[in-house]
């Protein structure tokens, strides 16, 4: 949906699409703060990371609650919209754009949620470091795809509007494919870490309590 | 290589990197805040809707700008979080304190200051909209920026209670004392929902000012007291 619709515009599209929004809209509510245990799994794995302290791990844990909160408070934004298509065109177009904005434009956290990892990552001092080097350079380069999408706030029109190449394409884009890459990282980090501990080898083993109290 | 290898293994490197955090991304939060998108010190609640439209109008661009790098830095308030909660994990007091720091200010970080910021767009990215909703967005805004309490209140008690039961010294008592006072002002800006002039308004001296010097005098005694508690801290 372009920026650059008027009043009007918008509250037709969603006195059209009224069920379609409707429908995505509780699938995304229902669905998208399940990513959280995901995240939350990656903290744990930060955790175990060989690491002067667990700065960095409560500092991506902060971030991550961070950015769930703002997508659910967008998804209620469309929710209310679609839920009176017949509302003033003007209200219609508020709560249309309070809804894109808060989508598409505070990627802060996410971005430092991955600077947080790269940087442990990187710094990771262990033998066998948690998660391999180049999950460091992956998680910086997602951070800089889907920093630009701050942008939609200032312009209506163009890449850089709320509809366009970078601030919705190379954001989305990115934020999918580091999911999904980070999916298949992570699980290979659990298998390692149920294996090592299966076999009670390796220095790593019940590290995770043991440092909580520094 | 072996420079990066050098920096990499330098003790408390990763919490010397999230200290390095704060004075940059705090004198960012002031040009954003006081330069580009003028909430601070906040615009008058008492004036009619055609001077706030026409505030919106002039500052549309510069509030645009500005909230898009607070759209970017916001995410380093929780590098700041995360190194406060570190070190009141190293007092000798339990844990929950540190969970708790962290919580408050997660929540707090969205109506004290992601809201009010979507506010300010949503006015600025379309000064055309009906009189009556840019009103409502400006009250939103400031509102939610200068009267979100609790979860600032909840923050300074837990880190006060923290500090006052800690007998390893992280951070020092008088910190402690200043926390409560952090609180104080708290409470002295719950009026701004009630007075829309005078002193106890959002723009007003008991409200406004008194809490933010406050806050200023607090953030500089909090990046210089986290220096020295990391620099006293034992390599792990």
């Amino acid at each position: 949906m372009s920026p650059e619709m008027t009043a009007d515009q918008v509250a037709a599209f969603y006195a059209q699409n009224t069920t379609m929004i409707r429908f995505s809209m509780i699938v995304f509510n229902l669905c998208a703060i399940m990513l959280i245990p995901f995240f939350m799994v990656i903290v744990v794995q930060m955790k175990r990371m060989s690491l002067p302290s667990h700065v960095l791990a409560y500092s991506y844990l902060g971030a991550a609650a961070t950015g769930a909160t703002l997508f659910a408070i967008a998804d209620i934004f469309w929710l209310i919209a679609a839920y009176r298509p017949g509302r003033d065109p003007q209200l219609i177009l508020l709560l249309n754009d309070m809804a894109w904005l808060i989508f598409i434009a505070p990627v802060g956290a996410f971005v430092v949620q991955n600077l947080c990892l790269a940087l442990a990552v990187y710094l990771d001092a262990g033998a066998r470091p948690i998660f391999p080097r180049w999950v460091a350079y992956f998680s910086i380069a997602t951070a800089a795809a889907m920093s630009p999408a701050v942008c939609a706030v200032i312009f209506k029109s163009g890449p850089l509007a709320w509809d366009g190449a970078i601030s919705f394409w190379l954001r989305i884009g990115a934020f999918a494919v580091n999911i999904a890459v980070m999916f298949f990282v992570v699980r290979a980090a659990v298998s390692r870490q149920a294996a090592e501990e299966a076999m009670k080898i390796g220095p790593s083993v019940g590290i995770t309590d043991a440092k909580v109290t520094q | 290589m072996s420079a990066a290898i050098t920096w990499t293994r330098r003790p408390k490197i990763d919490q010397w990197i999230c200290w390095w955090t704060i004075p940059i991304f705090y004198n960012l939060f002031g040009l954003i805040f006081v330069v580009l998108t003028r909430v601070m010190p906040p615009p008058r609640p008492d004036i009619t809707p055609a001077q706030i439209v026409a505030f919106f109008e002039t500052h549309s661009l510069t509030i645009r700008i500005g909230f898009a790098l607070l759209m970017f830095f916001i995410g380093f308030a929780s590098v700041a979080n995360g190194l406060i909660a570190l070190q009141i994990k190293r007092m000798s007091v339990s844990p929950v304190f540190a969970y708790a720091y962290i919580g408050s200010l997660v929540v707090g970080g969205l109506p004290g200051c992601l809201l009010p910021a979507f506010a300010f767009v949503a006015g600025a990215f379309r000064p055309d909209r009906d009189p009556q909703i840019m009103v409502m967005l400006y009250d939103w805004c400031l509102l939610s920026f200068v009267g979100s309490l609790g979860c600032f209140c909840t923050q300074n008690m837990v880190l006060a209670l923290a500090i006052f039961l800690d007998k390893n010294d992280i951070l020092p008592k008088w910190l402690a004392y200043m926390s409560i006072w952090m609180i104080v002002t708290e409470l002295l800006a719950a009026p701004v929902f009630i007075f829309k002039s005078g002193p106890l308004a959002w723009n007003g001296s008991i409200s406004f000012y008194v809490g933010t010097a406050v806050f200023v005098v607090w953030e500089f005694a909090m990046i210089r007291l986290l220096y020295v508690a990391i620099k006293n801290q034992s390599p792990a």
